[in-house]
């Protein structure tokens, strides 16, 4: 039998308990990958194509603060825009929903694929939407889980504002990092609002990459000691002012990582040293056979980092293919990255050499007169 | 015959070293489990401990979160003057029209959080006898001043009395501390309704709330306003309207079920390989019970109730574990008025209670097969067993 026989004839010789010991590294690993990208998700927005060159302005009070429409004409005519559009968000209800269900934006359509490039939609479709004012798109995600179809008419119940709208589908557009958004006509909320005269915030695109940071500056500096202060800020920089508000939680989910890790690290090196104690008679043996310490700690090694390997191979792997199946419709992407399925297999290669050291530390140290005299 | 209790709880602990680890990882299943909970039990407790029995909240029909309700000055004249409602001592009705918004402040240690500043009439905290000053004292109208909860102060930048903070155009000034008795008003920045109408450039207060003088009254008012064709106003109990306000309970108590569930597989699997471990060892043991006289039922029984103790060890553990963060004041963003809000760990007994169930059934479960296979070994064999 060839050494590497040897070891899987071992690491197999109690089948159960090989199983369980790989079955609660699967278990941990998939539950720490999956909290490491819930926060991914929750610290690090994805990015969109485009975001480089997108800018959001709000009001400089908070988010909830809207603006005046009039600054308009103001932020259009600087320099480096290259367009810019109203952009309010409506926090309507769908249906019974009891949480809203997607978010609804109203938004200049003239300017929106210039803003938002990475949309598409059939041209028809598009044209629709632009010609008729009580028309709307909608992510096609959104419409599978509703069931959507162009030409459907919708009422969202206002949350946030005291109307009520309804709208006709004009189309379903795809290929954003988030196809659930329903975008409409800030004309037609503004009537609804007896022509208001604030919006929600301003996106809009810079002409190129090096006027951005100029621009910012001079959008901020053209309504300072205005009664409307705005904050001007990359698409990257107003998504991470997001990432603050979540206070404690990241903390709280990162160390329930640690303790699992722990736990996991706990049980995985019970078991191993469990495993060893029971045959430490036959390691005995082998010694007496003239098997070199290194080499019998050098079969412990392997048979626990196979075990764990084995265990994270698992327990990523599922994780990777449950994700990859979209069932987590709560984020918009779920995404396994490579650094965070890395970072897995590691803890699990770790895993197998902490549990080896016990063991491994007392088979070395033994005396064969000592280990053939073992009962347990 | 059964086995005797005290046999089982010695046996638990011969293999102490294996035994060791299945506990401790118990321990640490019921500990993030009782914790994750007690944050759901917190923010319940928080909303539901908030607000007067006897008052009455008016918003807009249709808005999910006072910061998104609407009502004119025009409106709170008539609601003010609606039969029914009580006067204080000086004869006027107890009513407060509030607005409610929500400004960005910087963090203490970085980063920035969204609070809700509420502007108060002047009859706004007799209406909320919850909140009390602790420090300093109230604000005067008009003179950019603020109040603010001791427990956000803490948490944010800027906030100690006799420092101020800008937010748009505006410096507002800090002179007191209140504390909101553990309820949602612990989340806020208090100042003057109709000068924080002028700062913040809103025409529109957000709700009214005002105190019915008896319970007939109360209904009357409910029904009336509702009523009204010239505004869609809802008007309920502030109790309940702050009971509403708990959407950020459901995604913990879905996290927390969620790690409960994955971990205590991991639990299981952990104190099914120490069981099998423990009547792989025991053959023999189990083969002299067996001849002795004890049936294949209390053999069984006996290691059940060995996983259980086990278990039930690693429960008693966790549970002390987790009452390490009772009390302790977290904050994280409310989904419903889109700010910070400030709630504590909450370790209840019913909680350490379920902390303790939950153990016992991790352990049952773990040990069922193992103890099957004890039950089932035969007897002379058993006993020929190393």
């Amino acid at each position: 039998m060839s050494l590497a026989g040897f070891i899987v004839k071992n690491a197999l010789r109690n089948k159960r308990r090989s199983f369980l010991t790989a079955g609660s590294v699967a278990i941990s690993l998939f539950l720490f990958v999956t909290l490491q990208v819930a926060i991914r998700e929750m610290t690090i927005p994805p990015e969109d194509v485009g975001a480089s060159l997108r800018i959001a302005v709000r009001n400089k009070i908070s988010l909830a603060n809207t603006l005046p429409a009039r600054q308009l004409t103001v932020i259009s005519r600087m320099p480096g825009v290259a367009a810019v559009t109203p952009f309010s968000f409506f926090g309507g209800k769908f249906k019974d929903d009891d949480s809203l269900g997607f978010a609804q934006f109203a938004v200049d359509p003239e300017k929106f694929l210039q803003l938002f490039g990475e949309a598409k939609i059939p041209a028809d479709q598009l044209e629709d939407w632009r010609r008729a004012r009580d028309s709307c798109i909608v992510g096609k995600d959104t419409a599978k889980r509703y069931g959507l179809k162009v030409g459907d008419r919708v009422t969202l119940v206002g949350t946030i504002f005291p109307v009520d709208l309804e709208l006709r589908i004009a189309g379903i557009y795809e290929g954003t990092i988030d196809d659930t958004n329903m975008w409409f006509h800030h004309r037609y909320l503004d009537e609804a609002m007896n022509n208001w005269g604030r919006v929600g915030m301003w996106w809009l695109r810079a002409e190129n990459a090096e006027v951005v940071p100029d621009l910012l500056r001079r959008i901020n500096a053209a309504f300072a000691n205005t009664s409307a202060e705005v904050r001007a800020e990359t698409e990257r920089a107003f998504q991470m002012s997001f990432v603050s508000m979540w206070g404690n939680i990241s903390l709280l989910i990162n160390s329930i990582c640690t303790v699992v890790v722990f736990t996991l690290a706990l049980v995985t090196a019970s078991t191993m040293s469990m495993a060893i104690r029971e045959r430490f008679r036959e390691l005995a043996v082998l010694k007496a056979l003239g098997f070199r310490r290194h080499q019998l700690v050098a079969c412990i090694l392997a048979e626990s980092f196979g075990l764990a390997f084995a265990g994270a191979i698992v327990g990523v792997g599922g994780a990777a293919i449950l994700f990859s199946s979209g069932k987590f419709a709560f984020f918009p992407v779920f995404e396994l990255t490579p650094r965070i399925a890395g970072l897995a297999f590691l803890i699990g290669g770790f895993l197998g050499v902490i549990s080896m050291l016990a063991p491994a530390w007392s088979v070395s140290r033994m005396s064969v007169v000592e280990g053939l005299r073992t009962l347990d | 015959m059964k086995l005797p209790l005290t046999y089982n709880i010695r046996s638990v602990f011969v293999r102490w070293r294996a035994t060791l680890a299945t506990v401790l990882c118990t321990a640490l299943v019921v500990a993030v489990y009782v914790v994750i909970q007690s944050l759901a039990v917190g923010l319940e407790k928080s909303s539901g401990n908030t607000g007067d029995p006897r008052n009455l909240l008016v918003v807009r029909r249709g808005a999910t979160a006072e910061s998104t309700s609407q009502i004119t000055a025009e409106q709170y004249r008539i609601i003010r003057y609606v039969q029914g409602i009580e006067r204080d001592s000086s004869g006027l009705p107890l009513a407060s029209s509030d607005l409610s918004l929500v400004i960005n402040v910087p963090r203490a240690g970085g980063g920035e959080a969204n609070a809700i500043v509420r502007g108060v009439s002047p009859l706004g905290a007799v209406l909320r006898p919850q909140v009390q000053l602790t420090k300093g004292r109230w604000f005067t109208p008009g003179k950019r001043e603020v109040v603010v909860s001791e427990r956000l102060a803490a948490r944010l930048a800027g906030m100690q009395i006799g420092e101020s903070f800008k937010t748009g155009p505006v410096t507002l000034s800090v002179v007191g501390h209140f504390n909101g008795n553990r309820s949602a008003f612990d989340s806020e920045i208090w100042m003057d309704a109709n000068e924080a109408r002028s700062i913040f450039d809103r025409e529109n207060y957000s709700s009214v709330l005002l105190r019915p003088e008896s319970n007939p009254a109360r209904e009357r008012i409910v029904s009336q306003l509702e009523n009204d064709k010239r505004f869609k106003l809802r008007a309920l109990p502030e109790v309940d309207y702050y009971q509403e306000q708990i959407g950020a309970v459901k995604l913990i108590k879905i996290l927390g079920s969620f790690l409960a569930t994955t971990m205590s597989i991991g639990a299981v699997f952990a104190a099914m390989n120490t069981m099998y471990a423990a009547v792989g060892a025991r053959t023999r043991e189990i083969g002299t019970l067996r001849v002795l006289g004890y049936r294949r039922k209390s053999i069984l029984a006996g290691f059940l109730i060995e996983g259980a103790l086990l278990a039930f060890f690693g429960g008693v553990l966790g549970c002390i574990f987790s009452l390490i963060f009772n009390g302790w004041s977290v904050g994280t963003l409310s989904f419903e008025t889109f700010s910070e809000t400030v709630f504590d760990f909450r370790i209840t007994p019913m909680l350490i209670a379920q902390g303790l169930a939950f153990s016992v059934v991790v352990g049952l479960v773990g040990s069922l097969l193992p103890a099957i296979r004890a039950a089932r070994l035969p007897v002379i064999s058993a006993l020929k067993a190393t």
